[in-house]
């Protein structure tokens, strides 16, 4: 074999993170440069210069909708979303407040609680439909966070509860996927976070799980709530 | 299609995944789950192991945020960084890679450009790393082609396209070099 190789054109080290971030390597090799990548900077630093100079390649790998079981299976493996500790995690107490004094007691004290930890007031909003109050929703502006509590709702087997803000000029915009069994606190970025005002709607759908796919409500709008300020 | 085109909403979401935001790795899940499986899925060539480890990738992604650097690398470079890694280190803990089809460089087609739609700074990338593979042997870019699409390795390029490993080596070595001093220019 003749080989005119010329090594001084690139160090041996960028040959290697170039190896690693086409992926011919294998085995101990493979490993080895992973390993490396993981302690030294610059050398991480090489491979992700090659993973950028061949980037373009996977402009021409086609898109390809995973089955929604995958987004399931993903967020059960996650930590619970949940603040502090104590009573505000504990369903059983919601639940036992909002059957024994009203929801909007336990709106009350949810928002009361919150507020302990707020530079702002926070709006609170009692999502309900058909009767039922089935979530209330506190919004923590200056952490630009919603907290929703589960009151009475009974989650469905096929579909999953998600919250949308809506503003008043109509439009649904997509906050999150909720649950029926634990607080959740979904956070509002900054251009959600000036649409939810005193009088915007927080309205609950469902939908398949993992979320609506089309940026609107594609199932039943089960409840809904206004924005208003303790 | 333009790799780039949700950019800002990936890197901020990217962003507050760190803080344990799941709304945030959700909403980086609904804008690049199809792209990334479809990345799974081509180097693995069998949907339910290309669907855990798409799973594997997210949980990366949700351990690994705080390492994105939204000021040097693109979101989706990164992310199908990850993707195409899982998806190798799967194929390499099975056995060896999915397509094992002979490589005939008489027929290799030469790089396409892709997505006329792509924003102008992606197409500019694009059409400089195309033009600088068109400026490498068909053989070399054959090689380079099964490594990054088929999860090839040395030996299994050198298989592909009867060579032996050592030629395999040396043909790869000489056009990542080439490839390196072509964008630099």
């Amino acid at each position: 074999m003749t080989d005119t190789l010329d090594h001084s054109a690139l160090p041996e080290d960028d040959i290697l993170a170039a190896e690693y971030a086409l992926g011919v390597l294998a085995g101990g090799d493979r490993v080895a440069v992973e390993q490396r990548a993981a302690r030294d900077r610059g050398f991480a630093r090489l491979v992700s210069d090659w993973e950028e100079r061949l980037a373009p390649w996977g402009a021409e790998i086609s898109d390809v909708a995973p089955p929604p079981q995958v987004w399931e299976r993903i967020a059960a493996v996650l930590p619970a979303q949940v603040h502090g500790g104590g009573l505000w995690q504990n369903l059983n107490f919601w639940r036992g407040l909002s059957f024994a004094a009203g929801a909007l007691a336990a709106a009350c004290l949810a928002a009361l609680i919150y507020l302990g930890t707020l530079a702002r007031q926070p709006l609170i909003a009692t999502i309900e439909g058909d009767g039922h109050r089935h979530f209330i929703a506190t919004i923590d502006a200056s952490r630009g966070t919603v907290a929703v509590v589960p009151a009475t709702f009974s989650p469905d087997a096929t579909r999953v509860p998600e919250l949308w803000l809506i503003p008043p000029d109509g439009k649904p915009r997509p906050v999150g996927l909720l649950r029926g069994d634990q607080t959740v606190i979904l956070s509002l970025p900054t251009d959600l976070a000036v649409l939810a005002k005193k009088d915007a709607v927080l309205a609950v759908s469902l939908e398949p799980p993992g979320g609506s796919t089309t940026g609107l409500p594609t199932g039943p709008v089960i409840a809904s709530g206004k924005l208003t300020s303790l | 299609m333009d790799l780039d085109a949700n950019r800002n909403l990936i890197a901020t979401a990217l962003g507050r995944i760190p803080s344990g935001d799941r709304a945030a790795l959700q909403t980086v899940y609904r804008l690049t789950s199809a792209k990334l499986f479809g990345v799974c899925l081509r180097i693995l060539g069998e949907r339910g192991e290309a669907e855990d480890v798409l799973q594997e990738v997210y949980v990366t992604v949700w351990r690994k945020a705080a390492d994105f650097n939204a000021s040097r690398a693109s979101p989706m470079t990164w992310l199908i960084s990850i993707a195409r890694n899982r998806s190798i280190d799967r194929l390499r803990a099975s056995r060896q890679s999915r397509n094992m089809d002979p490589i005939e460089t008489a027929t290799d087609v030469a790089d396409s450009t892709a997505g006329a739609d792509a924003a102008i700074e992606t197409v500019e990338v694009q059409t400089r790393l195309h033009r600088c593979l068109g400026g490498l042997a068909s053989h070399e870019r054959a090689a380079l082609r099964g490594a990054f699409f088929d999860g090839n390795t040395y030996e299994d390029l050198a298989v592909r396209m009867k060579v032996p490993l050592g030629t395999m080596k040396s043909w790869i070595r000489r056009a990542l070099i080439k490839l390196k001093v072509c964008l630099e220019q």
